[in-house]
């Protein structure tokens, strides 16, 4: 066999160290689910574009046991990279990124139902001169689709390993183990030749790239005609940049082509769709025209202007009547439990100071958030769920009408949409938005979107709000939309202004693949879930453990003098202090020093604001008989008064204290992450501004509109 | 257990408390992030990255 000439100096394999090898594809083609049935890891996976933003690394193990590392790595359609994820990709195979070796494999996951689209990237990968095993994944759903894939004749004209596979079904997994086992791989025997026009430039940038940037050839030539394609316009971090020479010869080629009038990009690009097109007509036997498929008519309700608003909104009422009723059981065992134990404990020790501050700070604290872990794992699953089936690009689509018309890019639902569980994946997730000024207003208003972490404020409130079962569970169901509503339109809102003042650009337009329908995976599904249960508790027993029993402390001291009643000591302890020093500011608002206490401690996580109620209420006992059967914390609540005797938690406190949490920006760990993607503190401390600020002057006319309303 | 017995272990607790939340913040300044809080990326990941640059 006679290789072509670009890719004859290939690269050994035989030395003694273990192949590192990098997972690439389209987006939503499998490979993450791929990387997990490799490595066993549980690396998040969901049935819609831009799940994994970062490279993920992970280790499986060869035939004979020895381990094999594997690289996971953002979706791509090309190596021409539009945006930060795709970049990260383009930039680890090229061997750009100082942080990260050169992989010396590469695993390229191919969409089998859509092969002429995922052909293009694997074009550009074969290109590099390493060895490549394609894997042919979601080969049920093209035999479901009729379409009839030869394996063999396109393993015969790649001249590389194609293993046909079923990733979520862990089939065609042993084969590909014995595949990457092997010492040597051939490489590609892909013929393609570059377009006259266009070759002397790829040599001359390509000899460029070897002398002056230190590329090896192969990857120097795979180089040279990116950058000919995109002229290489996203760079990430830890990228190098290019030499003045190559930069100066790039530049000399562009200008005479231009003046030429030569479309070089497409010359390129067309030359190399002509060579899939050829490979794909030999390999893919199409189905006949066998009319809609299921997921057509199913997206002809889901996707339809109105009906598809209706079926979004019942899925979302569906999830808060779930939170409300189904956890409602769990929730009471639990709030018992925790009950039972401070009790046991201050039945067991004598009374002190240390048992004061199991049972007050530790116990009052971390068991007031606890209580809503069923809520939570309801949440998670449901969220899980939707992103299994292929739901939410429907979802995405459906917004998108409403999005663009803001002025914000389609892109941003996914990123929007992981907001709701925490705004932190939600902002690494806009690095899949191509235009920098729109990723920049994804991520001052994603933390707009109600969190899981809002999750126990809104419920400790709508239960202080509409007590017991005086009320339908409609109306909590009402009050618990009205807040993800307020929060969503109000991101809606700040993008449309920020569009039109601080960040003005070109309306956006959304491109994005609706994959097909899928029967959720269950096993995934719960793992998920479990996985957001693991770090509700770890956050429960680290950061608001932690916070609790420094806030017992800050409002058990300074002692009060002998006989000081409980309201007494926590006035004058160093709680009370801070908390009266603040209350001019939150006074306006309906808010008093207590409720001060728990503004403050909550930035560093939205749920402290729980367990500060907790513990500042714990130390101020309340002891009623009418609310025997009603947990702690919410009869402390009911019964607090300002001095004059007045309710302190009225019904409307109770909303302008929600309508507070929507928007202020009460989050220490995503200002530190919005610090690291904007990579300066102009932004994180612009967000800070604008968020807390309106939360207040909402807040006020909300508090205000309402006292005069007679509420 | 005596009263100043409670309030001394009490005050040790805090202290220690205390001292955690101050260098986790600090840690936070170094590198900045939720420190896996997020879901992003698993623990198993971020030991195998440490052992990777090892």
């Amino acid at each position: 066999m006679t290789l072509p000439a670009h890719i004859a100096a290939a690269p050994s394999t035989t030395s003694s160290r273990l192949p590192t090898y990098a997972v690439v594809g389209n987006p939503n083609c499998g490979k993450s689910t791929l990387f997990n049935a490799l490595t066993g890891l549980k690396q998040k996976v969901g049935n819609y574009p831009g799940v994994t933003v970062e490279k993920k690394i992970g280790t499986t193990y060869s035939q004979h046991g020895q381990p094999v590392t594997v690289i996971d790595l953002p979706g791509a359609y090309s190596l021409a990279a539009r945006s930060p994820d795709e970049a990260v990709t383009r930039d680890v195979l090229l061997g750009r990124r100082a942080d990260t070796p050169q992989p010396d494999r590469i695993l390229c996951i191919v969409d089998a139902t859509n092969l002429e689209r995922n052909l293009y990237l694997l074009h550009q990968i074969l290109d590099l001169g390493r060895p490549v095993i394609v894997v042919l994944n979601m080969m049920d759903l093209a035999a479901t689709a009729g379409l009839n894939i030869r394996v063999g004749r396109l393993e015969h004209l790649l001249g590389v390993p194609v293993i046909a596979c079923e990733a979520v079904n862990g089939k065609g997994i042993v084969d590909l183990r014995l595949a990457m086992s092997r010492a040597e791989l051939s490489l590609a025997r892909h013929a393609w030749d570059v377009p006259a026009a266009i070759a002397p430039a790829v040599a001359e940038l390509q000899a460029s790239l070897t002398a002056n940037d230190r590329k090896a050839p192969l990857i120097a030539r795979a180089e040279a005609l990116l950058l000919l394609t995109d002229q290489d316009s996203v760079r990430v971090a830890g990228s190098t940049p290019l030499s003045p020479r190559t930069t100066e010869i790039l530049q000399g080629w562009q200008t005479r082509w231009s003046r030429e009038g030569t479309d070089w990009a497409a010359l390129l690009v067309n030359s190399r769709y002509e060579s899939i097109g050829r490979i794909a007509s030999e390999v893919v036997l199409p189905a006949g025209d066998a009319g809609p498929t299921r997921s057509d008519r199913i997206d002809a309700v889901v996707t339809h202007p109105l009906w598809g608003w209706l079926v979004l909104g019942g899925i979302m009422t569906l999830l808060f009547l779930s939170i409300f009723t189904l956890a409602e059981y769990p929730m009471n065992f639990i709030d018992a439990q925790v009950a039972a134990f401070s009790g046991w404990v201050k039945q067991a020790m004598p009374p002190g100071d240390l048992r004061d501050l199991i049972t007050d700070g530790a116990i009052a604290g971390v068991g007031g958030v606890v209580v809503f872990l069923p809520q939570i794992l309801i949440l998670f699953f449901f969220i899980g769920l939707l992103e299994s089936t292929g739901y939410m690009a429907r979802a995405a689509f459906i917004m998108d009408r409403l999005m663009s018309r803001v002025g914000l890019n389609g892109k941003s639902f996914i990123p929007l949409l992981s907001s709701y569980a925490c705004a932190i994946p939600g902002i690494m997730a806009t690095r899949t938005i191509e235009d920098a000024k729109d990723r920049l207003v994804t991520i001052l208003v994603a933390p707009l979107m109600s969190c899981s972490a809002r999750l126990p404020v809104y419920l400790l409130m709508i239960a202080a709000l509409v007590p017991g079962g005086r009320v339908p569970v409609v109306t909590k169901v009402g009050i618990m939309l009205l807040m993800y509503a307020l929060g969503t339109f109000g991101a809606f809102g700040f993008a449309w202004l920020f569009k039109r003042t601080l960040l003005k650009g070109a309306p956006p337009l959304m491109i994005m693949e609706l994959p097909p329908y899928r029967l959720p995976r269950i096993k995934d599904v719960l793992l998920h879930m479990l996985e957001r249960a693991g770090i509700f508790l770890k956050r429960a027993g680290t950061i608001i453990l932690g916070i609790s029993i420094v806030l017992w402390f800050l409002a058990a001291y300074p002692k009060a003098p002998e006989g000081a009643t409980a309201a007494q000591q926590i006035e004058q302890s160093y709680a009370g202090r801070a908390g009266h020093a603040l209350e001019p500011l939150i006074k306006p608002i309906g808010f008093d020093w207590r409720v001060g206490v728990g503004l403050v401690s909550s930035f560093a996580a939205r749920e402290v604001f729980v367990s500060s109620m907790a513990v500042v209420f714990s130390v101020e006992h309340f002891d009623s008989d009418s609310d025997k059967d009603v947990a702690p914390l919410l009869s402390s609540l009911r019964h607090a008064t300002w001095p004059d005797g007045r309710t302190l938690f009225t019904p409307l406190v109770c909303l302008t204290l929600m309508i507070y949490y929507v928007f202020a920006m009460q989050c220490m760990s995503t200002v530190a992450v919005v610090k690291r993607e904007t990579n300066s503190w102009r932004w994180p401390l612009f967000q800070i501004g604008y968020m807390t600020g309106t939360a207040w002057i909402v807040c006020f006319i909300v508090f205000h509109a309402g006292r005069s309303l007679g509420f | 257990m005596t009263p100043e017995f409670q309030t001394l272990a009490a005050l040790a607790v805090v202290a220690v408390a205390a001292t955690w939340l101050v260098l986790r913040a600090l840690a936070k300044r170094r590198q900045p992030g939720c420190g896996g809080d997020c879901g992003a990326v698993s623990p198993e990941v971020k030991r195998l990255q440490a052992r990777l640059r090892r």
